[in-house]
Order: C-alpha cells, then sequence, then structure tokens
C-alpha cells in the first residue's frame, strides 16, 4: 500500500483537510450575515474522504461530484475566494454566480460536474473515464458520490459500462448511512459493495474518518486504474455530521476548535461523541501521537488556514451580484 | 447537374458521419447496436468497420447512462454522436439531457461546453405503434439550451449533420423514418448547412407553408394539386426549429399574406402554435386570414394499419385547408 510518510505530506493532508473545514465554517458564516434562502449541503465530517482523493489527482485528471460538494471543489484547488463568492451568488463566482452551491466546476482543475439530481453526475464521469481512455493522456476520471446514487438505476447502467468497457475511474462513494437506518439510501443488498462487485469491478471498503487509510486505499486505486484501465469501486464509511441534512448552514456542532485534539475535557455537549471522532480531530491526535507535528505547528497550520479563508470571505463579500442583463445570456455557446 | 450524385436521406446522413469521423477523430458513434450490427436502420452500416469499436461503440440498454456518459465524454474533449434508437426512447435520456447537457454551459458561465449530437429516429407509418413512433420534438425545442435539427432532403440531412457534429452546444438531431429512403442529389465537397438558417423549398405569392422534416414532402405535393388549380404555394423549411429562423418565414408570410402551419407532432401545445404565435405577433398587419394550423391530433398513435394513416396530415387536407383559407 502505498503510504504517505514524508511529514510535509501529512501536514499537507491535514491543511487540505483544515480548508474543506474551515471553508465550510465561512458559508455559515455568510448564511448567517446575508440570511440567504437554499439548500447547502455542508461536506464537514467528510473531509478524510476528500482530501485524500484530491491530493492524489494529477493534472488532466477529471472530478465529477456531488450536491455535497463544497469541500471537494476546494480540496482540487479552486480558489476559495471564488467558490465562496459563487455559493454567494456573486459575479467574481467560479460560474459568475450561475452555479451556486449545487452546481460548481472549475475548468482550470479539471472539475467537471457537481449535480443537484442525486445520480446527476454519475453517468457524466463515466464519460469523463471513456474520454480520458481515448484521449490517451494516463489521466482518469473520478466519481464521487453518495449511497443514495446508488438507488438510482443510472448508477448500475454505469458501472456495468465502465466494467464492459474497462474505463479508467475511480467510483468513491461516501457512505454516511447505517445498516438499517434508511436516512440516504434504501438498498435491498446487504452491502452496497455487492452491486459493483457482481458487476467484476474492483471493490475496496475503508474507514473515512482516517485520512491515512482513505489515502492508501485511494494511491493503491489510483494506480491500478492508471496501469490497468479498469474501474475501481471504493466505499469509505463516514459517520455522518450531525447537521449534514439542515435546511439552513448552521453550526449544529460548534465552530471547530482544533485544540479539542489535545484538550479533549473541551468536548461536551449532545454532539460529544460525533466530536471526539471526527476526522480532522482524529488525525491531529495522530500526528501529535506519532510526533509528525507538535501543538504549535498544527495551530499555525490552522492559523495560516484561517488566513487563507479571511481573504476568502473578503473576496466573496466585495465581489457584486451579477447583472440582471447577463441572466439572459449563456444558454447556447 | 450530372456531376452530383443521387443519395438517400439514411445514406447522406452515413456519409456525413464518414466524412466527420475521417476529418476529426474526436468524433465518435456511441449507441445501441451502432456497431457490430450496423444500425437497427443500416443507419450506421460500415462504421465499425472503418474506424474500430473504440470510436464505433455497442452499448448494453441503458439509455440514462449512456447519454449521461455522452455529455461526460463531450465535456472532456470528445464530440460523440449518439444514438437514442426511437425517438420515444428520449423519455430515458430526458434527465440527463435536460437537467445536464442543455444546462452546463450556462451554469458554468462558459467555462464548459457539450458538442453531442443527439441522433434518433421517429416517424409514425411503420404501424409500430404509441411507443414507437411518437416525435418529442418540441418538448426538447422548449428547454433552452438544446437545438433541435429536423431535416427533410438527403442534402440537408448531409450539411446539417456535419454542422450539428461542428457545434458547441447539444443538438438533437430528429430524423423521420419515413424521410430514410427519399433520394436526392448531393453536392460535391464538404458542404455545411448551418443551423438556423431556413430554407424556402418552393416559391409562390398565394400562400406560405412552414413545414419541417416529412411534412415538407407531404406539403409538397398538396402544393403540386393545389398548383393545377391556379394556386401558387410557398414552402419554407426552417429545417431547425432551434434556432428557429424566424425573418425567413415572415418575409415569406409578408409577401403571401397567408400561413398555414404543419407539423407531424401532435397538434396541442406543439410547435405549431409557436410558429403560429411568431407569425400573428410578428406580421399581423400583413395578414388576409387568421394563421392556420394542421398536425396531428391528440391521440395516442395507434398500433392499427386502417387508424394509423389518420395521424399525420395529408396532401389532400392540406390542400382544402388552403382552398378555405383563400375562400375566407
Ligand atoms: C433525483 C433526485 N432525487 C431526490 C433528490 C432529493 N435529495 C437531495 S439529497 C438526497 C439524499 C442523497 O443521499 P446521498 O446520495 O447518500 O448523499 P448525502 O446527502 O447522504 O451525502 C436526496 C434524496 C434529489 N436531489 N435528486
Ligand atoms: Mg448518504
Amino acid at each position: 500500500m502505498p503510504e504517505i510518510v514524508s511529514r510535509e505530506a501529512r501536514l499537507s493532508l491535514l491543511e487540505r483537510m483544515l480548508l474543506m473545514r474551515r471553508f465550510e465554517e465561512a458559508v455559515i458564516h455568510a448564511a448567517a450575515k446575508h440570511k440567504y434562502i437554499g439548500r447547502n449541503h455542508l461536506y464537514i465530517g467528510h473531509e478524510g474522504t476528500g482530501a485524500a482523493v484530491m491530493a492524489q489527482l494529477k493534472p488532466g485528471d477529471l472530478a465529477h461530484t456531488t450536491h455535497r460538494n463544497h469541500g471537494h471543489i476546494v480540496g482540487r484547488g479552486a480558489d476559495p475566494g471564488r467558490a465562496l463568492a459563487e455559493i454567494m451568488g456573486r459575479e467574481g463566482g467560479l460560474c459568475g454566480g450561475r452555479g451556486g452551491t449545487w452546481h460548481m466546476t472549475d475548468t482550470s482543475v479539471g472539475f467537471q460536474s457537481t449535480s443537484a439530481m442525486v445520480g446527476g453526475s454519475i453517468g457524466l464521469a463515466t464519460g469523463g473515464g471513456f474520454a480520458c481512455k481515448q484521449l490517451g493522456q494516463g489521466n482518469v476520471s473520478v466519481a464521487l458520490f453518495g449511497d443514495g446514487v446508488l438507488d438510482e438505476g443510472i448508477s448500475y447502467e454505469a458501472f456495468n459500462f465502465a466494467s464492459q468497457y474497462s474505463l479508467p475511474i475511480l467510483f468513491m462513494c461516501e457512505n454516511n448511512e447505517k445498516p438499517g437506518r434508511r436516512e440516504t439510501s434504501m438498498l435491498a443488498a446487504d452491502r452496497l459493495l455487492d452491486i459493483p462487485k457482481a458487476l467484476k469491478i474492483h471493490t475496496m471498503t475503508v474507514d473515512g474518518g482516517d485520512v491515512e487509510a482513505v489515502h492508501a486505499a485511494v494511491g493503491e486505486a489510483l494506480a491500478r486504474i492508471r496501469k490497468d484501465q479498469v474501474p475501481v469501486f471504493i466505499e469509505s464509511q463516514i459517520e455522518a455530521w450531525p447537521g449534514s441534512h439542515q435546511h439552513k448552514p448552521e453550526f449544529t456542532t460548534g465552530e471547530t476548535d482544533i485544540s479539542m485534539a489535545w484538550d479533549t475535557g473541551k468536548i461536551t455537549g449532545p454532539h460529544a461523541d460525533w466530536i471526539r471522532q471526527e476526522p480532522i480531530l482524529r488525525y491531529v491526535r495522530k500526528l501529535l501521537a506519532e510526533k509528525a507535528a507538535a501543538q504549535a505547528d498544527i495551530e499555525a497550520l490552522d492559523k495560516k488556514v484561517q488566513a487563507k479563508m479571511a481573504k476568502a470571505r473578503d473576496f466573496a463579500e466585495a465581489s457584486p451580484f451579477p447583472q440582471a442583463e447577463g441572466a439572459i445570456l449563456g444558454a447556447f455557446a | 447537374m450530372p456531376s452530383e450524385k443521387m443519395l438517400t436521406v439514411k445514406d447522406a446522413i452515413l456519409e456525413a458521419l464518414f466524412e466527420e469521423m475521417a476529418r476529426d477523430d474526436r468524433v465518435c458513434i456511441i449507441g445501441e447496436d451502432v456497431g457490430v450490427a450496423g444500425g437497427v436502420f443500416g443507419q450506421t452500416k460500415g462504421l465499425f468497420e472503418k474506424f474500430g469499436e473504440a470510436r464505433v461503440v455497442d452499448t448494453p440498454i441503458s439509455e440514462p447512462a449512456i447519454f449521461g456518459m455522452t455529455v461526460g465524454a463531450a465535456m472532456a474533449g470528445l464530440r460523440p454522436v449518439v444514438e437514442v434508437m426511437f425517438g420515444d426512447f428520449i423519455t430515458l435520456v430526458m434527465d440527463q439531457l435536460v437537467n445536464q447537457a442543455a444546462k452546463i454551459h450556462y451554469m458554468s458561465a462558459g467555462g464548459y461546453t457539450v458538442p453531442l449530437v443527439l441522433r434518433t429516429a421517429v416517424g409514425v407509418g411503420g404501424n409500430l405503434g404509441p411507443q414507437h413512433s411518437q416525435s418529442f420534438h418540441a418538448w426538447v425545442a422548449h428547454v433552452p439550451g438544446l437545438k433541435v435539427v429536423m431535416p427533410q432532403s438527403p442534402a440537408d440531412a448531409k450539411g446539417l449533420m456535419k454542422a450539428a457534429i461542428r457545434d458547441n452546444n447539444p443538438v438533437v438531431f430528429i430524423e423521420d423514418r419515413t424521410t430514410y429512403n427519399v433520394k436526392g442529389p448531393i453536392p460535391d465537397g464538404d458542404v455545411i448547412v448551418p443551423l438556423g438558417k431556413a430554407n424556402v423549398v418552393r416559391e409562390g405569392r398565394d400562400v406560405t407553408i412552414v413545414a419541417v422534416s416529412r411534412m415538407v414532402q407531404i406539403a409538397t405535393k398538396a402544393a403540386d394539386i393545389l398548383a393545377g388549380e391556379g394556386i401558387a404555394v410557398e414552402i419554407v423549411d426552417p429545417r431547425c426549429i432551434v434556432p428557429l429562423d424566424r425573418e425567413t418565414i415572415l418575409a415569406s408570410v409578408r409577401k403571401t399574406s397567408r400561413a398555414l402551419v404543419l407539423d407531424a407532432g401532435h397538434l396541442d401545445y406543439g410547435i405549431t402554435g409557436e410558429i403560429a404565435a411568431i407569425i400573428s405577433e410578428q406580421a399581423f398587419d400583413y395578414l388576409d386570414a387568421p394563421v392556420a394550423r394542421l398536425a396531428a391530433p391528440n391521440v395516442l398513435i395507434p398500433c392499427n394499419t386502417a387508424l394509423e394513416p389518420l395521424i399525420v396530415p395529408n396532401e389532400q387536407q392540406i390542400a382544402q385547408k388552403i382552398r378555405e383559407m383563400l375562400n375566407a
């Protein structure tokens, strides 16, 4: 398994997770300040999965994701100021404010698609894999999606096609469902992996709360995909954030206090169990325990990310709303 | 012209596919039975042998995923032509067509384009019944972001297919099976028929017929009947219903002062209503009679050889309608 060993790589992975988290916190602040309406599906609690995937994509690789997409796009390297501006509907947004929270894309980093339709991107990702193979540049296509996508027929069709035609695709399922709970999916199969497996797709399961474990699994999968030109399916098991399905972005579990990693007495309240095992604090504890970083290093890293997000917020706040005339243009290329 | 060769509509489109695939290796063909079988109507015959399985791709019976993957492939740099075997099956790709393909350019503020052609065959007449004879051109034309092409002659079909493949938007290319064996001259060389440019198929001073696809051919028969009665019919074929060449339609109506709009699709909430409204709004002062319409009645298309011919307006009904318009 290709593990990450260097201290720099580990800290960079943590930085990516922190950026995803602090970004979502900026979204919550912006929502409170501007009272804006509309659904936002925050990526809190999923960072271990998105960061491990995005850290290992190469230039030219294609990413296709879901409604729970904010972490994916900033994790992939899109400008956080432009991403936040997009969510806030501003002209300076990644898509000129036309995509919003649900439809952010960024051509500059191969971020092809996010979709408010459950299952909306998995077909596109399959086409991305088809194009990667056809164009022969050694690139891969990645689909990140929730367990709910397996309820949609198109996922089965996409797996079948990808398998039949040996397409270079990483199917990364962020499973935040619990067996029998039926909150975001309702599968008759015992395990969701049984479905791609039946179609002869290589499958893996990983603990989504352990970023290095996800990193290792994704590294192995990507190596296999690039070398053998085959799809691989990974199920990343995620402990859903208690605010995952809120209507308005709110601090359900409070603003992240990184010192809770070493000062566990600070963790209290109804969601203490979730906070105790959430992927960022968990990774910080691991880095500290393995002496890869000191508390001061972690605090400095978090400060750096917060400073970056402060700039991003300033940019987004300063960006104007689009002109009305522009709204009717652009349906056609 | 003796130098021009004669081809059927079906073979003219096939020739366009051969030429475009040879010209640009990003062009590929995707669909059920398009490869080894050469198409259920022979409409992709020989492509697989010439261009191979990587570019002429047989798929499982998985329309939503096949169309979705075509959208993704188009965004990622290919220029696919995807075939939906029967026009009726467009319902199966509707989500990816309407909620993805049509919206990506706008939602990404021009960051992504979706250069694909959705090719499908429609047509009342084979006794194929209510699930294999419909045409949903009005449905797709209603969605901003989709272009809709409906050719009728071999030369147009070839030139429009080439234009559709080179267009940077999702283009729905609707072929009427009843026109497949119509033969006509094909100009030599790489001739493109631009999308959104109407063709005045026949000139006349008394009345304008606006019609696309097979209705142009039926209208021509009606015009021949009326010519014997001294009535000169002008036929305007928009060729594309999106974008629609309003100017050519309006110029013709301003000349003749009468307009009849035809469609092989259903009358209610269909394209005849849209085109009639445009004429009424923008050429009202020129009209000597209300804009008239003939289209399929709002019933499903029966799987019955006795009832099926009652669906699509025929040349006798068209001629009679025009006589009434002129006598009004
Ligand atoms: C086609 C479609 N059906 C239903 C919905 C409503 N919806 C929004 S999010 C969601 C749950 C999706 O679950 P999952 O894919 O597991 O993602 P999660 O939210 O758990 O991350 C549903 C049903 C939708 N957006 N699209
Ligand atoms: Mg879920």
